[in-house]
């Protein structure tokens, strides 16, 4: 074998690959929050996004 | 294998006297040595006849030491040669920066030749054959030579500058010859060209390490310094090597996307339209109904599309699983403006964005969505949105990152050795405005 390093790089390449996909595994992985209480449907302005109050205007000319 | 092949006898070496200092000559080569140089006053002398006589006599400014002692026996081919002459060469007009030639000598085997130069050795034999012209490559000469074509590289006229031991011709200082070089690494087709005659060898190239294994010589050898004509390029068979390895890799990511999107369910688990009011007051906030997300942990799509008209909106978005209170919140905003200026039409933006939650378990969820636009830049139309979730979609971004990052290491591979030969033959005839070994 000419080029081990290659042939182990191009392995775990497809590895890492299949892996993601298999799992629906993402490096850009969301925010997530653990026991969101049941009333939040009968409130949901009550829900506390990490993401409120983020968003900006960007758009126009 | 011949027993006096493989272990020759040591035979004492004939003994002369040189003419001109009366100091003993030792020949190695017997009858075969034409030249020898006295070592003690370094006249040349011709040993071809039984009287010895002064070929030439050589005003030397410095002694100096061949790196392989003259006498050193070293093992080529599984045959010992002596190492017996040593002569330096220099390129007309090029004084200074000259090479090295060793000559060895094997009785059995006869001659054979060993040429340094800034730490790159070729162990060379002479040919009996003649190297033909092949076809050219452009206006570059090719000469072929026991099947095998060598490519023109250069060609100079050689001037012995230095001698010391024995040679098989009658060498003299001073002496010049058209050399010419064609290569085929290893190896490397040499021409020595005069008017009358033409005689040809090949060398393979040696490493310096190799040499001292040869003679055994104490110590390393010295460094190479820089790429030799016919060194061996360490990428030769990578290149093609690694594109056949990346065309390979490239088809085996192609079937495992075609496994996943076939194996992928990609169902829509939810779809709804929404319609928002910017500016209005009161609580935007509002969850969907509940819906059922399946199979193994894998990912959920939320595609969003609207009919924004220069306009924007940021939805807030959380996916509420509704028995474990496990939350996945993200946020997007679309946008979509365009118009006529004095440049002409121009948009920028888009109606619809989308986004992929990775590793969402199996279970019954909702949506909690929060739609924002502060209704200062836009009427006060109402913003129609809608909120498509799929599941177990195919991310293709994976295969197209993995395709690009698969060619790396061959383009990398095929530069370093372009680089490889690009310095190999930046030391040829053949770099922009030479013209030599060129037919016009």
């Amino acid at each position: 074998m000419r080029n081990p390093f290659f042939l182990t790089y191009g392995l775990i390449l497809l590895g890492l690959v299949g892996y993601a996909e298999y799992s629906g595994w993402s490096p850009t992985a969301v925010n997530q929050l653990r026991n969101v209480p049941k009333t939040i449907r009968d409130n949901p302005g009550a829900y506390r996004s990490q993401y409120g109050g983020f968003h900006r205007y960007i758009g126009g000319k | 294998m011949n027993s006096a092949l493989a272990n020759p006898p040591v035979v004492k070496p004939k003994a002369i006297s040189c003419p001109n200092c009366g100091g003993p000559v030792e020949l190695r080569g017997f009858a075969n040595t034409l030249s020898v140089v006295c070592p003690s006053c370094h006249s040349i002398l011709d040993t071809s006849t039984p009287a010895v006589r002064i070929l030439q006599q050589v005003q030397i400014a410095e002694r100096i030491q061949p790196t392989i002692p003259l006498g050193s026996r070293g093992t080529f081919e599984n045959t010992p040669y002596e190492a017996i002459g040593y002569q330096i060469r220099d390129t007309l007009g090029d004084e200074g920066d000259g090479w090295s030639e060793y000559v060895l000598f094997n009785p059995y085997k006869g001659f054979r030749y060993l040429a340094e130069y800034k730490g790159h050795w070729s162990y060379i034999r002479a040919q009996t054959a003649f190297a033909q012209p092949a076809t050219k490559i452009g206006t570059r000469r090719q000469m072929a030579l026991l099947g095998r074509v060598y490519k023109a590289f250069d060609s100079a006229t050689a001037v012995t500058s230095y001698v010391l031991g024995e040679f098989p011709w009658r060498v003299k200082v001073g002496e010049r010859v058209r050399v010419e070089d064609y290569i085929a690494p290893p190896h490397v087709l040499s021409g020595e060209i005069t008017s009358n005659e033409a005689v040809w060898s090949v060398g393979e190239y040696y490493t310096g390490a190799q040499i001292w294994q040869a003679f055994k010589l104490p110590g390393a050898a010295p460094a190479a310094s820089g790429i030799y004509l016919n060194q061996p390029s360490p990428y030769t068979g990578r290149v093609g090597s690694a594109w056949n390895l990346c065309l390979l890799f490239l088809v085996a990511l192609a079937a495992m996307a075609f496994f996943f999107a076939v194996r992928a369910q990609d169902k829509q688990v939810f779809d709804h339209s929404y319609s928002f009011v910017p500016g209005s007051t009161g609580e935007a906030s509002f969850v969907t109904d509940y819906f059922d997300v399946t199979g193994k942990t894998s990912n959920v799509q939320v595609k969003i599309d609207t009919d924004l008209d220069n306009s924007w909106i940021y939805l807030n978005l959380a996916l509420i699983n509704a028995d474990t209170g496990q939350a996945f919140d993200f946020g997007r905003e679309v946008s979509y403006y365009h118009g006529v200026d004095s440049d002409g039409s121009w948009s920028e933006g888009s109606t619809h964005s989308s986004v992929k939650v990775p590793g969402v378990p199996p279970g019954r969820y909702y949506l909690r969505v929060e739609p924002e636009n502060d209704g200062t830049n836009s009427s006060r139309l109402p913003i129609r949105y809608d909120l498509e979730l799929r599941r177990d979609v195919p991310t293709w971004s994976w295969y197209w990152i993995a395709a690009v990052l698969i060619l790396i290491p061959p383009i990398f591979t095929t530069v370093r050795s372009a680089s490889f030969e690009t310095a190999r033959w930046r030391e040829s005839d053949f770099v922009p405005g030479h013209a030599a070994l060129e037919d016009d």
